[in-house]
């Protein structure tokens, strides 16, 4: 065997064990979406076997039961604000940092910066007795005022990117007359479009995924958000399998969506914010 | 207490030679492309009160970040150290100074204790275990084989969806009766009888770092990658030229070129480990308690949110507030240092 049919025998085994190992981790996703098409003795019978027909009844029963479209409303309003909100706050914060950088400018940065050290849950119960006694538990916009913690993170983010950005330009807008908020918003933010949608990316799946704050800040079930949902009807599929995974696979698919469609800036989202520390 | 008025935050800027007009502006330009003052005296004082109106809306939109700061994260933390002194309940406005009681009672708990204990192991086990997983699987991925998109894109998939939703769909795969894939997969093929995952104390620890290790590995393997793609092939060729094997090129150049990688990969691993929620949730909750039998699942962040919110006993939830906050900066700093230290010492 010469030294190119080796190297051929040597990608051609890499390619059978890796993709092996990668069906294997995609195994439990089969799982659940196999079982959709069955009913629960099918389920019970082979939990793996691919099923006899295409039996789209459990989907007709989570669709009768469950108000799913009206958990993915609430979903997208609180995501939407609460990404909204951050990237205006942590940009602003951001280009001030960056252009003005005083002595007090840049120690309140550093002062701001230790907020990301600190664990969410560590703040949690003071918080909720605040939220309780400003009446803004239980409701959806209300729930966007814990999410708007993570502006710190997103000003970290976009603050690496701006201090590289060419300042002639914000010179320039200013030398033309434009205020410090009108060169922010006409120039920066143009200019800042890239970190803007990376970082938008990445914060999107934290509160679209988050289980914890909403759990906390939320009661009715008519508010449920789409992780919630699943949550919550545990209960009401305890017995019947199928349906509870049929929801499952249901609550997946726009955020799979958004992975297929978004997926070069959610891996550059993970590598801006690994930047961190 | 660190909100910047604008009028006063806009007078120590730095005060540069000359004129008190160009004083006003602290915009970090070349000296060069600063506006020179007018001429006439006039002129000047208008541009003077220009700068220092557009230095006030500079500073005016920072407020936004130092109202998040201090209301989400300076008032709690203080309000969590001040009530862990105190027995509020929440109930009456009546509370009195407790000293270490909470703290104290904390430590006696054991129901606390395995919380801190299942944390702590939950945090060290998935950080070995998806750094000694993630490195070859970038290794791996770096290399060029057929289907390679497909196997970066499917590994990296299981940090995508939601952890309580992963969970739920793993205690399916761990249930004890026969649609549960684990035990239908050993009875088939070993004959073995149900194992009851979920049930048994190590064996319930354990499938919920198995789980953790699952979703995180692929997506900490494409950080580690984009790292290695940042190292050059020549080192490689040169070593290759002077005759390296393929195991010394790993340890004696991408292994230590890793090492920044590693450091950010760690510390999120440990930090995130801590924080774990809802996966040992999700996961142990078909059987019935959610701290898994025996508590041996529960976590500390689990006993913060029994505590303080759902029972209402704020000076217990804010003492184990304290204490979770203390233990990740600690274990933040600790590994970080280690790590920084260890980057120093391979370079």
């Amino acid at each position: 065997m010469n030294k190119k049919q080796r190297r051929l025998l040597g990608s051609a085994v890499t390619s059978v064990v890796m993709i092996v190992i990668a069906c294997g981790a995609a195994l439990p996703f089969y799982y659940i979406i196999v079982n959709t098409f069955k009913t629960q003795e099918q389920t019970a019978l082979s939990p793996l076997g691919l099923p006899s027909s295409l039996n789209f009844s459990n989907y007709e029963n989570v669709f009768r039961t469950v108000p799913v479209f009206h958990s993915l409303e609430n979903t997208t309003y609180v995501t939407v604000l609460s990404v909204l909100i951050m990237l205006l706050v942590g940009s602003l914060a951001a280009y001030t940092f960056t252009v003005w950088p005083t002595r007090f400018n840049r120690r309140l940065n550093v002062v701001v910066m230790l907020a990301l050290a600190v664990p969410f849950q560590s703040t949690l119960v003071p918080l909720y007795e605040m939220m309780v006694k400003a009446r803004l538990v239980d409701s959806l916009t209300g729930l966007v005022i814990p999410y708007s913690g993570g502006a710190i993170f997103c000003c970290f983010l976009i603050q690496g990117y701006m201090s590289k950005l060419p300042f002639e330009l914000v010179e320039s807008a200013r030398v033309d007359g434009c205020g410090p908020f009108q060169t922010y918003w006409r120039v920066v933010v143009p200019l800042s479009r890239p970190i803007l949608v990376t970082v938008g990316v990445f914060q999107t799946m934290w509160v679209w995924n988050d289980f914890l704050i909403a759990n906390t800040f939320l009661s009715s079930p008519q508010k449920d958000t789409l992780v919630l949902q699943v949550y919550n009807s545990i209960g009401q599929y305890s017995t019947d399998w199928p349906s509870f995974m049929t929801l499952t696979v249901l609550s997946l698919v726009p955020i799979t969506v958004f992975f297929v469609v978004m997926q070069r800036h959610i891996v550059s989202g993970l590598l801006a914010g690994a930047v961190k520390g | 207490m660190a909100s910047p008025t604008p009028r006063t935050a806009g007078a120590p800027l730095q005060p540069s030679p000359g004129s008190t007009l160009a004083g006003g502006s602290s915009l970090t330009a070349p000296a060069g492309l600063l506006p020179a003052p007018g001429p006439e005296p006039r002129g000047a004082r208008t541009a003077h009160f220009r700068k220092v109106l557009d230095v006030a809306a500079a500073q005016s939109l920072l407020t936004p970040v130092v109202f998040i700061f201090v209301a989400l994260f300076l008032v709690p933390i203080g309000a969590s150290i001040f009530l862990s002194f105190t027995d509020f309940n929440g109930y009456t406005t009546h509370f009195s100074f407790v000293g270490l009681a909470n703290y104290r009672a904390l430590l006696s708990s054991d129901q606390i204790l395995s919380g801190l204990y299942f944390s702590i192991l939950y945090a060290v086990a998935t950080t070995v275990l998806v750094t000694l997983i993630a490195v070859p699987l970038a290794v791996v991925l770096n290399r060029r084989f057929f289907g390679r998109n497909f196997v970066r894109a499917a590994l990296f998939f299981p940090a995508v969806p939601s952890l309580l939703v992963l969970g739920l769909v793993w205690a399916y795969i761990f249930a004890p009766i026969s649609s549960g894939v684990v035990n239908s997969v050993l009875h088939d093929l070993f004959g073995l009888g149900p194992v009851l995952w979920l049930s048994e104390d190590r064996l319930a620890q354990l499938s919920v770092i198995i789980v953790g290790v699952w979703a995180q590995a692929g997506w900490h393997a494409t950080l580690y990658l984009a790292y290695l793609q940042s190292i050059p092939g020549d080192y490689y060729d040169a070593a290759m030229i002077d005759g390296a094997s393929n195991y010394q090129c790993f340890f004696r150049i991408t292994f230590p070129l890793l090492a920044p990688a590693m450091t950010v990969s760690v510390v999120l691993l440990m930090t995130g480990g801590l924080r774990v929620y809802e996966l040992p949730l999700a996961i142990t909750s078909g059987n019935g308690s959610p701290g898994g039998p025996g508590y041996s699942t529960y976590t500390v962040t689990q006993n913060i949110l029994q505590f303080g919110v759902s029972q209402g006993q704020y000076g217990q939830g804010s003492a184990m507030s304290v204490l979770f906050l203390l233990l990740v900066v600690a274990a933040l700093l600790v590994v970080l240092s280690l790590l920084r230290r260890r980057e120093a010492r391979l370079r």
